[in-house]
């Protein structure tokens, strides 16, 4: 067996390890401990950036890597740095629990990691809830008030009714093609066409990602997880585990390509309901982590644009997108990070006067918000154009209007930060002194907005090759 | 069409001006002031130099499109990096560097937040530059959501009156409008079976009748929100009121452009039948744009707000040539695009000289302002002039064109149109009457008049205006090299 199929599971595993033990020490060294972790991760990038190419099939073929899988992998492990980039200051968990911050978000990783290669249906269970575990954990971790709880509790919930779903849609499934292995499914799945069973079992199976994504009706937690939870969890949540959730929707989504009409049209309307309910919503929030919980939810719901495509084209902008998400929201939760430097929740007036106060994070913001509401020159509007476009591909006239006219609602509460944080006069807020490795990564997160939006064709060529692995 | 490829890549260079300089300006200090706007004035300067060498250039014998770039983009969706010029967009991006260039110069006293103004600025105008000369229908949106979007920042920090207000509408009004050109554009993209973007490519293709019936409309609206077309103009007013000076400038002169300019390139160019069956309802939006925006006009007493619905008509005019479908008409709706470009370009500009200094635009009160400032009164005059169609300017012959061909094609209304106009006209003499020769108000006595540096870029305007007012065939001639061959296409 090629050890390096299994590269980056295994030094994230590692990983775990050391923080693991990191955790048993009696008196907790909060900087070294963040150091450690941090240098970690950065070897955790370099890993999964070498495993890049592999490709192969691992644990009687229950565990296949491609570039799919990598991809995704490498995007993970480059989200839990920039996560831990931005962790240096915890002020919201307790230091005698830092330990245990990196360690949960490191098995939340290595979670969501073996979840990317998991190809039959026990695996893909185990790692989701491997993943799943680590952030109810998390959620709660934050100090203080009493949301935290009621976060974690709510997630908690949720998470485990839509693994029952889930589990209910895989029993289904099994049922009806007496296997487990997706390759032994696919072929069958043609067969269950008139049959209501397959399309039922597949959609409740969807529930599970269906939640991470934060598709309706899985969807309510999202307000309060990120509200609630420490804005370091939030923000892998966010982007990160974002990101893997997509790819595994794409992954299991492609076996109901042969269903065609009944399969695609439960995902347009979920795709519909999710878009203009997260816009609509998000207009009248006032916290600012909850307006991007809303906007995740309508996000959410352009990307299911292209799953429900179930073709190349589809599949290859919904990478993309998945992959410019993760890179928009950071960067606006770096701003949250810098701005809230307290660990506080964030109101939207709070940023009055950041061009005062800081013109570097104005100019990261603005360009994520604009971003996340597809105002070119950004990965933003590249991403939903490219999804619009394989959606009306395939014959959706209405919902790509319907996209498109969310867009401009959702215009209104994106335009209302800028102005908040652009027009706005400061007040007696001091200025932001910002570090250097901060500067360098609002620099970077820049650069990478603008500079993948307008060349674009590096990534949709290497989500190409990517498409083809799963579909 | 024919192509004749460039041999040194002067389009890249024009658009990429604007965003070299604003990359230059991300790392200047807010303190170094004059840099600044050295740093923009260059910017806009070469983009400027370089649009009137391609206006000249341009090989009128050879025809087709000329200057062209083409490299490709992304594969896997048919996207290409085209850009052209022909007779059409030439005078449009010759247009846009004269008001960018001008718009820095009127800018030059501006104290406040100075370089993310000028970042702003630039980056609107690499939109509207880009807008003018793609021919890949990705990059022809990309550039146009580019140049609406700065807009909402530079109206919020640097206008006036009720500007919180208007740049939220305006913003919304215009993304609105993209709401709708996202799916016509990609309706057309993908019912034309050759996955492209290429719009020369994608005009060979016949489109089934009733896609480009759906296909037309859409456009058609969306982009009719940003031309100003009634009922759809009601951001405009609003929004050129609260803009600040330069970018009213850009606003009425340019980016109003884009929206027709776009009605003509994208969706007349590739829905001809579309075209056709909706030509009707053009000509009699653009029709009673025209009367509203001059009536509507006449009860204003803000200068800004009689500027502002001056332009509902006469973008008007444009929407009603465009409408005929007739060389003339055609000929007349760009070069009226022109004309009236840089014609509120000087309108804008002479009244934002005389609001910095009076901090009023309400008529009554400026009362006699010719006696205290001469020479700022005079480039509004000349404007107003320009405005009602006085031969000798650009503008005339614009709507000279327009105007005959619309009567031939739509005899009542445009009988209207011309009643409306001449009426117009009427009432522009005594707006210019009521603000410049009556006594003068004692309040504003001291103030001095313009000065030869501030005085340029009126005068860049206002020469340009009077250029193509004697010589209006080197433009006509232009237009109708790119107008014929559209027209046979149709």
């Amino acid at each position: 067996m090629n050890l390096l199929l299994f590269g980056p599971e295994l030094y994230f595993l590692g990983m775990a390890l050391v923080l693991f033990f990191l955790s048993l020490q009696r008196q907790v060294k909060v900087e070294q401990t963040y150091y450690i972790a941090l240098l970690l991760s950065v070897g955790g990038v370099a890993m999964a950036g070498w495993c890049l190419f592999q490709e192969g099939e691992l644990f009687f073929k229950a565990y296949k890597v491609d570039l799919f899988s990598q991809i995704f992998k490498a995007a993970l492990a480059v989200g839990l740095f920039l996560v831990f980039m931005i962790s240096q200051n915890l002020a919201q968990v307790e230091e005698r629990c830092h330990p245990e911050f990196y360690l949960f978000l490191t098995t939340c990783t290595l979670g969501m990691m073996m979840l990317l290669s998991s190809v039959e249906l026990l695996t893909i269970y185990v790692s989701l809830e491997l993943s799943s575990y680590s952030l109810y954990i998390l959620v709660p971790l934050r100090r203080g008030d009493d949301i935290d709880t009621e976060a974690g509790i709510k997630y908690l919930f949720i998470g485990a009714v839509s693994s029952g779903f889930m589990l209910f849609g895989l029993s289904y499934i099994f049922g009806a093609t007496h296997s487990t292995y997706l390759a032994d499914i696919v072929p069958k799945m043609g067969q269950l066409i008139q049959n209501p069973i397959g399309v039922v079992g597949l959609l409740l199976a969807l529930a599970g990602f269906f939640f991470k994504v934060s598709i309706f009706p899985f969807h309510f937690w999202a307000p309060d997880v990120y509200q609630g939870a420490a804005n370091q969890v939030t923000t892998f949540i966010a982007t990160a585990s974002k990101a893997a959730a997509v790819a595994m929707l794409l992954r299991f989504a492609a076996l109901g390509t042969s269903f065609g009409y009944n399969f695609a049209q439960a995902l347009v309307i979920l795709s519909i309901i999710s878009m203009t309910l997260g816009n609509l919503v998000a207009i009248i929030q006032k916290d600012f982590k909850r307006m991007l919980a809303y906007s995740s939810i309508a996000h959410a719901g352009y990307i299911l644009m292209g799953v429900l495509t179930m073709q190349e084209a589809g599949y290859i902008s919904a990478i993309y997108y998945a992959l410019a998400y993760l890179f928009m929201n950071f960067s606006v939760f770096l701003v949250i990070h810098e701005v809230a430097r307290d660990g506080r929740d964030l109101k939207i007036p709070e940023l009055a006067g950041l061009w005062y106060r800081s013109p570097l994070l104005t100019m990261t913001l603005i360009l994520g918000i604009f971003a996340l509401a597809g105002v070119p020159p950004s990965i933003g509007f590249t991403g939903k154009l490219l999804l619009f476009t394989s959606a009306m591909n395939s014959g959706y006239f209405w919902l790509v209007l319907i996209g498109a006219v969310n867009g401009t609602i959702s215009l209104y509460f994106y335009l209302r930060v800028v102005y908040h944080a652009y027009f706005l006069d400061p007040g007696p807020r001091p200025k932001i002194q910002l570090s250097w490795p901060s500067r360098l990564l609002n620099y970077a997160v820049c650069g990478i907005i603008i500079g993948f939006g307008v060349f674009p064709d590096r990534i949709v060529e290497l989500a190409k090759l990517a498409a083809k692995m799963v579909l | 069409m024919t192509e004749h490829l460039a041999s040194f890549p002067v389009l890249s260079c024009m658009l990429l001006a604007p965003p070299l300089g604003l990359f230059i300006l991300l790392f200047l200090k807010e303190e170094q002031q004059f840099l600044i706007r050295v740093v923009s004035l260059i910017a806009a300067g070469i983009s400027f130099a370089l649009s009137i060498y391609t206006f000249a250039a341009y090989d009128q014998k050879l025809g087709g499109l000329q200057f062209v770039e083409k490299y490709e983009w992304v594969k896997t969706f048919g996207i290409t990096y085209y850009v052209g010029v022909e007779g059409m967009n030439a005078p449009l991006l010759l247009l846009t560097g004269i008001v960018i260039f001008t718009g820095v110069l009127t800018m030059w006293e501006l104290s406040e937040r100075v370089k993310e103004y000028f970042i702003f600025q630039l980056a609107l105008v690499t939109g509207v530059f880009g807008v003018f000369m793609s021919y890949d229908m990705f990059f022809f949106f990309l550039f146009y959501e580019i140049a609406v979007v700065p807009m909402y920042v530079l109206i919020l920090i640097w206008g006036s009156t009720r500007k919180i207000y208007a740049a939220m509408k305006l913003t919304l009004y215009l993304m609105a409008g993209s709401g709708l050109i996202i799916p016509g554009i990609l309706l057309l993209y993908s019912t034309s079976g050759l996955f492209t973007f290429d719009m020369v490519r994608l005009h060979a293709v016949q489109f089934a009748p009733w896609v480009q019936k759906v296909a037309f409309v859409m456009m058609y609206i969306g982009f009719g929100v940003l031309a100003g077309v009634w009922p759809f103009h009601t951001w405009s007013p609003v929004g050129h009121v609260a803009a600040p000076t330069a970018v009213s400038m850009l606003h009425a002169g340019v980016l109003m452009k884009l929206g027709s300019f776009a009605i003509l390139r994208v969706a007349m160019y590739l829905c001809p039948q579309g075209f056709q069956y909706w030509a009707q309802l053009m000509g009699l939006l653009a029709a009673t744009g025209i009367v509203y925006g001059v009536f509507v006009g006449l009860a204003q007493t803000d200068l800004k707000y009689v500027i502002g619905y001056s332009s509902v008509s006469h973008m008007g005019i444009v929407g009603l040539g465009l409408a005929t479908g007739t060389v003339d008409g055609l000929n007349g709706a760009v070069f009226q695009m022109f004309a009236h470009g840089v014609m509120t370009a000087l309108f804008f500009s002479a009244v934002g000289f005389i609001y910095d200094r009076t901090h009023t635009r309400e008529i009554h009160e400026l009362g006699g302002f010719s006696k205290i400032m001469p020479v700022a009164s005079a480039f509004f005059i000349t404007a107003a002039l320009c405005g009602a169609g006085v031969p000798g300017m650009a503008s005339f012959w614009a709507e000279l064109l327009v105007l005959v061909a619309a009567v031939k094609v739509f005899p009542v209304r445009g009988l209207f149109a011309i009643a409306a106009l001449v009426i117009g006209a009427l009432f522009a003499l005594r707006v210019v009457q009521n603000t410049f020769f009556n006594e003068p108000n004692p309040k504003f006595v001291h103030f001095e008049d313009v000065s030869p540096f501030l005085g340029l870029p009126r005068m860049i305007l206002i020469g340009f205006m009077i250029f193509f007012g004697i010589f209006p065939q080197t433009m006509v001639g232009l237009i109708k090299t790119s107008i014929i061959p559209f027209i046979q296409g149709l």
